[in-house]
């Protein structure tokens, strides 16, 4: 039955072939789905789910409860579908406890995804806060693949501390590729000895024409509405500044309302939105 | 226009019986303490049919308080579907609850309205549960000759008696029924008893078109939410009248739970053990194989945007944390965001909120002051 009957709301099943602590409160997890799962669009070949970058999952476990997860992996890079799940409340406590082998149970993928397009023959600037280097990993990966359509690439990548930077092997990885990485932590350690200060601070060190350049943003509230002002300042049109918001959802496909910002479903519209839509459907107010 | 029908008020009962032998029939009666409620109904008697216009909401058939989605028992790899295929047939709807569930059933019908998913750009996502429902339950509604005093549904067209939309719609002509039907289900349920029905005739006519000019001049309410709706839009309602408006709520939530049009819900998880037959609200340690109880329900749950944790995230970040934030949400969506998403008002007139809201800041009488106060 599961997965192959017409409820939007069955979700299927997936095995962890990986689960690795990240330190920090944050879980890594390689998933592989189980078939029959829905649902194998167009481009969905070998049995293997359809996804972009920017997309989430609803992803459970019975008897604690769903959660909007993003997907960190990259469709054609990488075999599995990876999460990383930061531990904060009720169900991600109880995902944290899964372990290889065991199931875990799985919805989607859901919301629009990133636009890649839009920054097709531009500079593209990654501003990454905290967690929010999970969802842009994806991205990042990405246009790396199809770095011969694209500009010069940037990463500024900001945590609370050296231990919460995560992500390491990337990192490393996207160097080597020529990704122009800078990282800033707010609170130093003895070991550390790059930047510090918040990652709007640091924008100088990426040099690019801003005006033609295209950014995406993920992190925290505060954090994505200072870099969105201050990139603006900087001469980037708001068509070219795009973030990816957060909100409670617990349907992820706009029925259960409590996403509803305006007249947008950020489940739906969303999770990703340019400064220019943002600032269209704040006209509404709440 | 020979095709509506007349049923002797005679008749009514055995049509009800009849019906009943197919699927289970809904009707409203009298509570215990005499407060009206939409049950499924034992004996035809116990009908109501004095019921008033506004009081008990049938949404619940179609869109229950608390409905169970899936089931599982945690020592097995497989989910049980809980999705509820019962034949219903509710009779004795209003117009303005049956204009309500026209309504939802174009918003859960939905695709979705998504700028661009890239992936799936015409992905279905049909709320099941609501669909399944709304698919095997038949209605037989019934004009109101009498509005009540809280009554507004002339004013945005729901109401008191429709064009289309209903399956089968009653009028009462005091010893007979008027009877139009307007879908196939609808046809189904009076052709079958066809024996029953006797064809409409001109004077039938004239008399039905009687009630409807007499009912029209009875509503006490004229409220014009298109006008409110243009000094919302045109920036004349200004922040410190919603303050003022929040300042009378009492988040207590009833402005949404009577509300025939309100569809947001909550989605939580209960698990059950030998031991307590009552679950527990949601498990918090429960792992794998079932150490928080023997099964596990998820189960979805009438919601309200006037709650503070409506749009709780983790962490404890609240971003309609303002009482007046979620007062906009609740009227902003009702005037602003149905009208753009289905060219109609959130709001069917009912009047059930006048009734509720203790703070007397019902759409109503807030549209009225609008309408009086700001110029
Ligand atoms: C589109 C999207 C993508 C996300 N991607 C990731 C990711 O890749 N990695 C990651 O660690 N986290 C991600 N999150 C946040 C994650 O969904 C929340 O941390 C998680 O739902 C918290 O659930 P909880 O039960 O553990 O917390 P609790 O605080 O116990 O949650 C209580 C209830 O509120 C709901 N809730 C709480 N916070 C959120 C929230 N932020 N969003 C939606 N519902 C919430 C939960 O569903 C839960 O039922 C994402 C959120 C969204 C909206
Ligand atoms: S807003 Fe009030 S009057 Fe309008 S449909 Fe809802 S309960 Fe009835
Ligand atoms: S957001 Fe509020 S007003 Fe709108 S449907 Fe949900 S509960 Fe009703
Ligand atoms: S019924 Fe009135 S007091 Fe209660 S939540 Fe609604 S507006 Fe507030």
């Amino acid at each position: 039955m599961t997965g192959s009957n017409n409820n939007i709301y069955m979700p299927f099943k997936a095995v962890i072939e990986e689960a690795i602590d990240m330190g920090c409160n944050v879980k890594f997890f390689k998933v592989i789905p189980i078939p029959p799962h829905p649902p194998l669009s167009k481009g969905g070949r070998g049995g293997f789910i359809d996804y972009i970058p920017g997309q989430f999952f609803m992803v459970s476990q019975w008897g604690a409860g769903e959660a909007p997860i993003s997907v960190t992996s990259t469709r054609g890079l990488q075999r599995h579908i990876e999460f990383a799940i930061k531990k904060v409340g009720a169900v991600t406590t109880v995902l944290h406890k899964l372990k290889k082998s065991d199931t875990i149970w799985l919805r989607g993928p859901y919301g629009n995804g990133f636009n890649a397009d839009a920054a097709k023959k531009r500079d593209v600037v990654f501003i990454a806060g905290g967690i929010g280097i999970v969802p842009l990993r994806s991205l990042i990966n990405f246009i790396q693949m199809h770095k011969k359509q694209y500009g010069k690439i940037f990463l500024l990548y900001g945590a609370k501390n050296p231990s919460e930077i995560l992500f390491k092997e990337d990192l490393k990885a996207w160097n080597k590729k020529g990704i122009e990485i800078t990282l800033t932590v707010d609170v130093k350690d003895e070991s550390w000895k790059g930047n510090t200060g918040v990652v709007t601070g640091h924008l100088d060190r990426v040099k690019t024409d801003f005006k033609n350049a295209c950014s995406y943003i993920c992190g925290p509230d505060i954090m994505i509405e200072k870099t969105m002002k201050e990139l603006t300042s900087r001469g980037m049109p708001d068509r070219q500044i795009i973030t990816t918001l957060e909100a409670r959802m617990k349907c992820g496909i706009g029925k259960c309302g409590q996403c509803y910002h305006g007249i947008e479903y950020i489940c739906t519209n969303g999770p990703v939105y340019t400064y220019e839509e943002i600032k269209k459907r704040r006209v509404y107010g709440p | 226009m020979k095709k509506d029908l007349i049923l002797n008020k005679n008749y009514l009962s055995y049509w009800l019986r009849q019906l009943r032998k197919e699927m289970q029939l809904i009707g409203p009666m009298r509570g215990f303490k005499g407060d009206f409620v939409f049950k499924s109904i034992g004996q035809i008697h116990e009908i109501s049919l004095d019921c008033p216009a506004s009081a008990p909401l049938p949404k619940e058939f179609v869109f229950p308080h608390v409905e169970e989605m899936f089931e599982k028992v945690f020592s097995e790899q497989e989910i049980k579907d809980l999705q509820n295929n019962d034949k219903r047939i509710i009779f004795g709807i209003r117009p303005c609850d049956m204009s309500a569930i026209n309504l939802i059933d174009r918003f859960y019908s939905s695709k979705f309205e998504s700028s661009y998913d890239l992936a799936h750009p015409n992905r279905k996502s049909e709320d099941s549960y609501y669909m399944a429902r709304r698919r095997n339950t038949v209605f037989i509604s019934i004009g109101c000759n009498n509005p009540d005093p809280t009554c507004f549904c002339n004013s945005v067209g729901t109401g008191p008696f429709l064009e289309s939309g209903f399956d089968v719609q009653l009028t009462d002509l005091g010893d007979r029924y008027f009877v139009q039907t307007g879908s196939k289900a609808g046809k189904t349920i009076t052709n079958s008893y066809r024996y029953l029905f006797e064809e409409a005739q001109r004077q039938d006519y004239d008399d039905q078109y009687e009630i409807m000019l007499s009912a029209l001049t009875k509503f006490e309410k004229r409220i014009n939410l298109e006008e409110t709706r243009q000094k919302i839009l045109a920036g004349k309602v200004r922040d410190s009248f919603w303050e003022w408006v929040s300042t009378r709520c009492f988040e207590c939530g009833g402005c949404v739970y009577e509300c025939p049009v309100c569809t947001c819900f909550n989605i939580v998880e209960r698990t059950e053990t030998d031991k307590s037959p009552r679950p527990p609200l949601r498990a918090m340690a429960f792992t794998k194989g079932g150490q928080g109880g023997i099964k596990g329900k998820r189960i979805r749950i009438w919601d309200t945007c006037f709650f503070k944790g409506f749009t709780r995230m983790a962490g404890g970040n609240i971003p309609a944390e303002k009482k007046v934030m979620r007062t906009k949400r609740w009227w902003f969506h009702k005037l602003l965001y149905y009208p753009e998403q289905f060219k109609r008002f959130g709001c069917v007139g009912c009047g059930r909120c006048t009734i509720t809201c203790p703070g007397r800041i019902d759409i109503a009488t807030i549209s009225q002051k609008i309408k009086v106060e700001i110029k």
